[in-house]
């Protein structure tokens, strides 16, 4: 029970400042989405330790746990694009997978040319 | 009177069914049974046989919908949890995760723009390695179609988790460095998860990448596209 009233509490918090995300996009008509601001804005708060770990803790880590349930219900909107993936459509798949290996391959490489290039010049 | 019954009795199902598929998920681990994948499935399929319309579905889903922005601001604590990592990788982590986001955004768009596809498919492929809420609102912003976005991300978690070990081969990634960025910025939370499962540290990276490419993604997206397209 104690535990439900800490992550309730503790989303409320996560709530305020997704709601000062929001504002802030409106206010300065940023294109940025406002969950992200609050995202930032939560991350700039426990770096300089104005927020404690302790007071999002269990409210991030149960929110972030069970995620995936929060958008069922926008996935389950793609009953209304079903059509998309028909014919020529399945071209799709085939142009995310291609996408998504030049992602993960040229980030990688990027990523450990720089490390290595680091590590070796300590040796 | 009669649309808070529907929105309580879809919440309720929507957790049962989630329950449902996180246990399947925990007996039967496989990228297949993923429950964001099972959970809608079976949605769908009982909306089907119900012939319950996805307007009717929404009364209650919207309240559930209503909840991701929170969610969104909660990643910030992993990235804060893994501060250590992230500051003595700082560059190598941000540089490849940033030229992860302009390779998904630049070869989605152009593939999907030469393929001849409509600007709605375009805007919703565009944020598609990024995790599923964060892609949702970007594709709002950008003119895409939120559920398709999710589709789209589906597929970067997937696909990426069923190729990485040949992207790994032929790009000569062995680094755990290496590694976990091309699976945080490629695959989001799907490959983050995979990550995990074989190394801390490639999965505290990979955690670090999907969240700074959720910035940076949210941020460079609506401009690259009205660039390129």
């Amino acid at each position: 029970m104690n535990k439900a009233v800490t992550i309730i509490v503790q989303f409320i918090g996560l709530y305020f400042l997704y709601w000062l995300g929001s504002a802030i996009q409106k206010v300065l008509n940023l294109f940025i989405p406002g969950s992200v601001i609050g995202l930032i804005l939560l991350f700039v708060l426990l770096s300089f330790k104005v927020v404690s770990e302790r007071w999002i803790q269990q409210g991030a880590g149960f929110m972030i746990t069970h995620l995936p349930f929060f958008f069922i219900p926008a996935t389950v909107g793609v009953i209304s694009y079903a059509y998309i993936f028909k014919g020529k459509g399945i071209l799709l798949i085939a142009i995310g997978m291609l996408s998504t290996m030049l992602v993960m391959g040229l980030s990688g490489v990027i990523a450990q040319m720089m490390v290595q290039k680091k590590e070796g010049s300590y040796e | 009177m009669s649309n808070v019954i529907i929105g309580l009795a879809v919440i309720v199902a929507t957790i049962l069914i989630y329950w449902g598929s996180v246990n399947v998920y925990k007996k039967f681990r496989h990228i297949y049974t993923v429950p964001i994948i099972s959970s809608t499935l079976v949605t769908i399929v009982i909306l089907l046989i119900f012939q319950i319309s996805y307007e009717t579905y929404m009364i209650g889903g919207q309240w559930i919908d209503h909840l991701l922005g929170p969610a969104v601001v909660g990643l910030a604590y992993p990235l804060y949890q893994y501060r250590d990592i992230l500051k003595r990788m700082l560059l190598p982590v941000v540089t490849g995760t940033f030229i992860g986001a302009v390779v998904g955004i630049t070869s989605g768009l152009l593939l999907s723009k030469w393929a001849g596809f409509s600007e709605l498919i375009i805007n919703s492929i565009v944020p598609k390695s990024v995790t599923t809420p964060v892609a949702m609102a970007i594709a709002e912003t950008t003119g895409g179609a939120m559920p398709l976005a999710a589709v789209f991300v589906m597929i970067a978690g997937i696909g990426g988790v069923l190729i990485h070990p040949f992207v790994w081969h032929y790009f000569h990634l062995n680094h755990y460095i290496g590694r976990g960025v091309g699976m945080g910025s490629a695959s989001h939370a799907i490959g983050t998860a995979t990550s995990m499962e074989r190394d801390d540290l490639e999965g505290s990276i990979s955690t670090i990448a999907m969240v700074l490419s959720a910035v940076i993604v949210s941020m460079i997206a609506p401009g690259l596209t009205e660039l390129l397209l």
